[in-house]
Formats: structure tokens, C-alpha cells, sequence
């Protein structure tokens, strides 16, 4: 596995703090202009494999398998992403977006399909396919990660300055006094009170976790981030600061970015095209504002209505 | 999907042929309304082409329809891009879409939506920095702009969800045109405006044909159109029944 030196990303942009970053040109890949491509990504939970599928999904009305008996968590789904693109995934709960997005991420097995990252060989590699060790290794500097839930993206025993650190030791940094200091770049922007950089995180807020899970996702420009339902479960105001910093973070890193959420002001504020899924299928997708003011299929109509009224 | 330019004289911006949309409500039984029967309808470059017609007339469809907000039935609509392309936009992919409105066809409707923390100033330098205009150049392009729409630098810091509902219009037009984008779509920008206030956003919208843009608009109100407008195309029914100088389509100004 080769890795491309620098992420399509790196150029001019604050976060970087300029060790061993020279390029200031975007990275030429064969599956250029995307940063990430998903093909006919597939995961069932339960006995039968492919052989569960058929007899669920939206035109069934049901994830369960009728000869089976497992459950479809989601299934062929097709996704790209482009360098400093945000794409939105939306559905009620069960309709298989975090399935979609741990699979993609590596945290479960895919029962079918493949994941290529431009930054890795140029595209050539089917990352679902990389060796346990190798598939760890992305996650270092390639895909991130931010979750609902912080215990998950961050050991809420360490400090915030220590969780950010982990990252970069991973990443290859060992001089003590630069690492604390890119830490503290990354907490500064990402609105973490310095003076708390050496609290344990258990010890923060919601909010101020998102924050440093931000951080430490960002900490060595991955060109992908992968965000699950980020602020859900944070207080309204809490909430729309977080959702703030990750917009402007979005903007500032060219990161490409896929949000899921089931909140429509979550993807309007993030995203640029969005997808749909229901029973574990995309229904439609489509660019954000046509989903949200001309909605074509039935599922879509009556999701985008509940929410809008 | 690009054919090559001919008519090197031709101004014409944007073709639009056939279009058909229509609304299937899945929740009533899949009723169908309609929206727009078959129009015709031919911008040309630095053109300010108004829509005039009652409300339910289609116009919000087609303005809608061209910036892809709308999924369209039938019919197509070329647009010629800087390039000099000749693009259906109808035909085009959503990525090239956003593409598309992120460096050529901007889209100010009546209502503001911006990040509910950003301050006033950056909700508008930030689509100059958008574009590749240096950060203290944007700030100086935005703050001229909202001072010409009367947004006083006392409110450059505050956030636009404290602003009056006029306040926040004149933010979402300065946004759309601190750039002035190739094609302008306008869906009753000045609809909160008090008389003072409008007066001044007219005036900045006149002028943004001289500063390159071409211009697709509904005002609500007449006086605007005679004001701006090169041409009004009038609307009923989803279709276009009339199409000429101000003058000769709308009814004659209130002595």
C-alpha cells in the first residue's frame, strides 16, 4: 500500500502547521475528482448473505428477510465524494444510515461491496479488503471518524491535550514540545479552553467533547471524515455552536466530508447533495435544497414533511 | 454534453425549451398539481428579464426549475457557461450542478439562511473568499456592499438571527451579490423592505447588469419591474402569455 504524501487538502489552510508539508497542489488520482467512492455496499446481520435480500427494502416495506429471518442493515449503495464536498446521509432511525456509515468506516464487516480513498493507491485498493492492521492505519491520517457518542472517538479517562497527542504519536511525531503544541493549535481551534487541555475528558461537557473529538479527527488532515449525527443529544445551543465550528472546519479544510444525521437542519447547514435512506436503501438523492423543497419519492415527501410541517 | 459554440455574436445566456414540471403529492393519493405547461423563454446576456403574473402563475416554478431546486418534467434549458459551453442544465449532475452555483448562477430568495453564529459581515465576505478573493479584500468588498443596502458597520459583528426581518433580507441580497454572478436568479429580495430601505436595494440591483450579470427576477410589486426590468415576460397558468418591453405588459402606473 502506498500513501500520497499529502492530502489533496493541505494546501493554505490553518490548521496545518507546516511540518514536512511542501505541495500545494491538489493530489492527481485515478478516481479523481473523488476524494471517496462506495460501491454497492452491502451488510446483513443474521444467516443467508445476499441470499436475505430479496423480499426487503422500501417496496417491502421491511429490513427483515421474509425467507431468513436476518435483518438487512443496508445494501447496495453507491456514494462518492469530492475533495471539499459534503455529502448528507438522512433517514428515520433503523433506516441503515449508521449501518452505511460503520461499514464504511471499518468499525463492522461489510457483507458486499467496496470503499476506494483516492489517497489510497490512487484509488486502486478496495480498502474493505486490507488486512485488520493496515485497515488501523487509515484511520490514522486517511478517514476519520466523529461520533454521537465521544466514549466511542475518544478514552475519556486521558486529557484533552493527551487524546489529541495519541493521534499524532500515531501518525509518526515524536519530538515532545512540537506535539503539544500542534495539540494546542488543534484544541485553540476548535474553541477547547486551553486550561482544560490537561483535564481528563470524562471530566468535560457534551459540547467541549465534540470539540476535542473534532480535534483529534482533524489532527492529521485526513483527506475524509466521516461525521455521525454530531450534535445529536446536545442542547439546542450547544448544538448549533458545534454545528458552527464543523461548517467552518468543512470550509477551511476542504476535508470531504459524509454527515449523517436525522436532523434536516443538520444537513442543510452541512451538505450540498444529500441521499435518502429507507429499509436500509437510498430512496433518491438528490442536491440538499431540491430534497428539502421538492422531494420526489413518497418516503421522501413524508419525511421532509414531518419535519417541516 | 457540450456542443460546440457557434454565433460568436449570439447573447444569448440561457434557452429554455419545453419545460414541463408538475407536482405528484404521494401523501393525497399521488395527486398531481401543476406547475408549469410548456415554456419558452430566452434571457441574453446582461438582460434584466422580470416575471410578472399572479401568485400560483409558475414563476417561483421556473425560477425555481433553472436553478435546480425543482426537479423538471420535461423540456430543457441551455445555459452558456463562462466557458463558453453550452450546458442543459436540466441533464447535468448534482455535483456539477453545485459546481455550477458555487462559481456562476447565484439564487437570492426572500428569505435569509445562514449560519445562526456568524457574524453579519462573514456570512457576506465569506462568499468573496468562496471565489478566491483574499480574506482582507472580501471584508472590504462585503462591507461596501452592505453599506450600499443600508447595513451600518454597527451591525458588521452581530449575529443574523438578531436582525429584523428587513435587516436579514438586505444580508441574503448582499451575500448573493457581494460577487456578482454570471446568471442572478431573484425571488422577491426587497419583500420586507420599508419604501427608504428599497429604494436603496433597487438601486444596487440596477446596476449589477452593468457589473456583468444577467438578471431573472420577480418583484411583487410593479414599480420595481418598470425600474429594472428590460423585458417582463408575464405568467398564468404555468405558461407564458405575454412577453415585451415593461411598458407594453403591465398595466399602466397609478396616477
Amino acid at each position: 500500500m502506498t500513501v500520497t504524501s499529502t492530502p489533496p487538502h493541505a494546501a493554505a489552510e490553518p490548521l496545518v502547521n507546516g511540518v514536512g508539508d511542501t505541495s500545494t497542489e491538489p493530489t492527481a488520482s485515478a478516481i479523481a475528482p473523488w476524494s471517496i467512492t462506495v460501491e454497492s455496499l452491502g451488510r446483513v446481520y443474521g444467516p443467508g448473505g445476499a441470499d436475505a435480500v430479496p423480499g426487503t427494502g422500501p417496496e417491502f416495506g421491511t429490513s427483515v428477510s421474509p425467507t431468513t429471518g436476518a435483518v438487512v442493515g443496508c445494501w447496495g449503495i453507491d456514494l462518492a465524494v469530492a475533495p471539499g464536498e459534503a455529502l448528507g446521509i438522512i433517514g428515520e432511525s433503523g433506516s441503515g444510515k449508521s449501518t452505511l456509515m460503520r461499514c464504511i468506516a471499518g468499525d463492522q464487516k461489510t457483507s458486499a461491496g467496496s470503499v476506494h480513498l483516492a489517497s489510497c493507491d490512487d484509488g486502486a485498493t478496495d480498502i474493505l479488503h486490507l488486512d485488520p492492521s493496515a485497515r488501523r492505519q487509515l484511520r490514522i491520517d486517511q478517514l476519520a471518524v466523529v461520533y454521537q457518542d465521544p466514549a466511542e472517538g475518544l478514552d475519556l479517562h486521558v486529557t484533552a491535550g493527551g487524546n489529541v497527542a495519541d493521534r499524532l504519536t500515531a501518525a509518526g511525531w515524536r519530538h515532545f514540545g512540537r506535539i503539544r503544541e500542534r495539540a494546542a493549535e488543534l484544541l485553540a481551534r476548535t474553541e477547547v479552553p486551553l486550561e482544560r487541555m490537561d483535564d481528563p475528558v470524562a471530566t468535560f461537557s457534551g459540547g467541549m467533547r465534540q470539540r476535542v473529538q473534532l480535534a483529534k479527527a482533524l489532527a492529521n488532515r485526513p483527506p475524509v471524515l466521516l461525521l455521525d449525527e454530531p450534535t445529536t443529544g446536545l442542547d439546542a445551543s450547544v448544538a448549533a455552536g458545534v454545528l458552527d465550528l464543523i461548517r467552518d472546519l468543512l470550509d477551511e479544510t476542504g476535508v470531504a466530508a459524509i454527515v449523517v444525521s436525522h436532523d434536516f437542519n443538520v444537513i442543510e447547514m452541512l451538505t450540498r447533495r444529500c441521499v435518502v435512506m429507507h429499509h436500509g436503501r437510498v430512496v433518491e438523492e438528490g442536491l440538499t435544497d431540491q430534497l428539502l423543497e421538492d422531494p420526489q419519492h413518497p418516503y421522501s415527501q413524508r419525511l421532509v414533511g414531518a419535519a417541516r410541517g | 454534453m457540450s456542443l460546440p459554440t457557434n454565433h460568436t455574436d449570439d447573447r444569448t445566456l440561457l434557452s429554455i425549451r419545453g419545460l414541463v414540471k408538475s407536482f405528484r403529492l404521494h401523501a393525497v393519493g399521488g395527486r398531481v398539481v401543476r406547475g408549469l405547461v410548456g415554456v419558452d423563454l430566452d434571457l441574453f446576456e446582461g438582460d434584466h428579464l422580470a416575471l410578472a403574473g399572479r401568485s400560483g402563475a409558475g414563476k417561483s416554478s421556473l425560477i425555481k426549475c433553472v436553478h435546480r431546486t425543482y426537479v423538471a418534467d420535461e423540456g430543457s434549458i441551455t445555459y452558456r457557461a463562462a466557458s463558453g459551453e453550452r450546458i442543459d442544465l436540466l441533464a447535468m449532475s448534482d455535483s456539477d450542478v453545485a459546481d455550477l452555483r458555487a462559481r456562476e448562477i447565484g439564487y437570492v430568495s426572500q428569505f435569509l439562511r445562514a449560519a445562526p453564529r456568524r457574524p453579519v459581515l462573514d456570512v457576506v465576505a465569506m462568499e468573496a473568499r468562496r471565489v478566491g478573493v483574499d480574506p482582507d479584500a472580501a471584508d472590504d468588498l462585503a462591507a461596501e456592499v452592505l453599506r450600499r443596502v443600508n447595513i451600518g458597520s454597527e451591525l458588521f459583528s452581530t449575529f443574523p438571527s438578531l436582525l429584523s426581518g428587513g435587516e436579514k433580507q438586505r444580508v441574503n441580497l448582499a451575500a448573493g451579490i457581494v460577487v456578482a454572478p454570471r446568471l442572478l436568479l431573484l425571488d422577491e429580495p426587497v419583500s420586507a423592505l420599508d419604501p427608504a430601505n428599497r429604494e436603496s436595494v433597487l438601486d444596487v440591483i440596477a446596476e449589477l447588469t452593468s457589473r456583468g450579470s444577467t438578471v431573472l427576477s420577480i418583484f411583487h410589486d410593479l414599480d420595481a419591474m418598470r425600474r429594472l426590468a428590460d423585458r417582463v415576460a408575464s405568467m398564468a397558468d404555468g405558461a407564458i402569455v405575454g412577453l415585451g418591453a415593461p411598458d407594453e405588459i403591465l398595466e399602466p402606473a397609478p396616477v
